[in-house]
């Protein structure tokens, strides 16, 4: 498929938000996640670590017309802006929207670049970090 | 951290050893299902050398040589990294960091990620709050 006519139809997304996914910050899932990534800071037993809530909700709407495009997708990268501790028992609720679409020559041929933002609010109102990632198709 | 950071100093630097087993570990607990991380063939098929780290594994390896350095008190603000190269298991990963703008209590660190060749696979920033 054309990139030119997929991102014609992907820039149609623009601001389009995913359905809200609420979760509570389970005591067992942190725990696990940083036995994952091997950051042994006791500080993690209260709260989570920087990049926790990747694992928490789904920070990615899934833009199925986009695989029709290249053959893989990568990760382009992470931004996160933090407001407020993000604690044990915290029940957070993520909205995510497509903010932006655009393509690029790469050294392995044209890629695709599709930026999500995600808001992460917690159980009192407070909007406790935001993030933006980049998907690559290529 | 110990004392008061300087513009140019190097904060202490992190090795991570990511094996296949991490990867598959990591797919769980962030809930990344992705077969680039755990599926050789699959790997290839779609032009990979083989299974790569996740790029968010990357970071969650550079956040800790933040609040690391950071301590109990203080605060992180805003961190972001680019991924720039892939990186496999078996070789070592080394995270470091330089403090680049200090003003009062708010500091900004250039934060990146080496594979054992020197190349910076992941690079960054960081701009912390260094309060207590």
């Amino acid at each position: 498929m054309n990139i030119i006519d997929v991102i014609d139809r992907l820039k149609t997304r623009i601001g389009v938000e995913g359905p809200a996914v609420s979760a509570t910050v389970e005591a067992g899932h942190v725990k696990r996640f940083v036995e994952a990534i091997g950051d042994p800071n006791p500080r993690w037993t209260a709260e989570v670590p920087p990049t926790f809530l990747v694992a928490l909700a789904p920070a990615m709407l899934h833009l199925g017309d986009a695989e029709e495009f290249g053959r893989g997708w990568l990760n382009g990268g992470n931004r996160f802006e933090y407001f407020a501790p993000v604690l044990i028992g915290d029940r957070i609720t993520a909205r995510t929207h497509v903010a932006d679409v655009y393509d690029k020559m790469g050294a392995t041929g044209e890629m695709l670049f599709i930026v999500f933002e995600t808001d992460y609010v917690n159980q009192h109102g407070k909007t406790v970090a935001r993030l933006r990632g980049t998907a690559i198709r290529r | 951290m110990s004392g008061v950071p300087a513009v140019g100093e190097e904060i202490p630097q992190l090795v991570k050893d990511p094996t296949t087993r991490q990867l598959v570990q990591y797919a769980g607990a962030q809930g990344d299902f992705y077969e680039i991380h755990y599926d050789q063939g699959y790997a290839r098929s779609v032009g990979l050398p083989g299974v790569i780290l996740h790029g968010l594994l990357k970071a969650a390896f550079l956040g800790q040589l933040v609040t690391d350095w950071l301590g109990d008190g203080g605060k992180l603000e805003t961190f972001e990294v680019s991924y720039r190269g892939i990186d496999v298991p078996g070789r070592p990963y080394l995270c470091r960091g330089v403090v680049k703008k200090v003003d009062g209590d708010h500091v900004e660190l250039e934060v990146w990620g080496e594979d054992a060749d020197g190349n910076r696979t992941t690079i960054g920033s960081a701009s912390v709050e260094t309060t207590g």
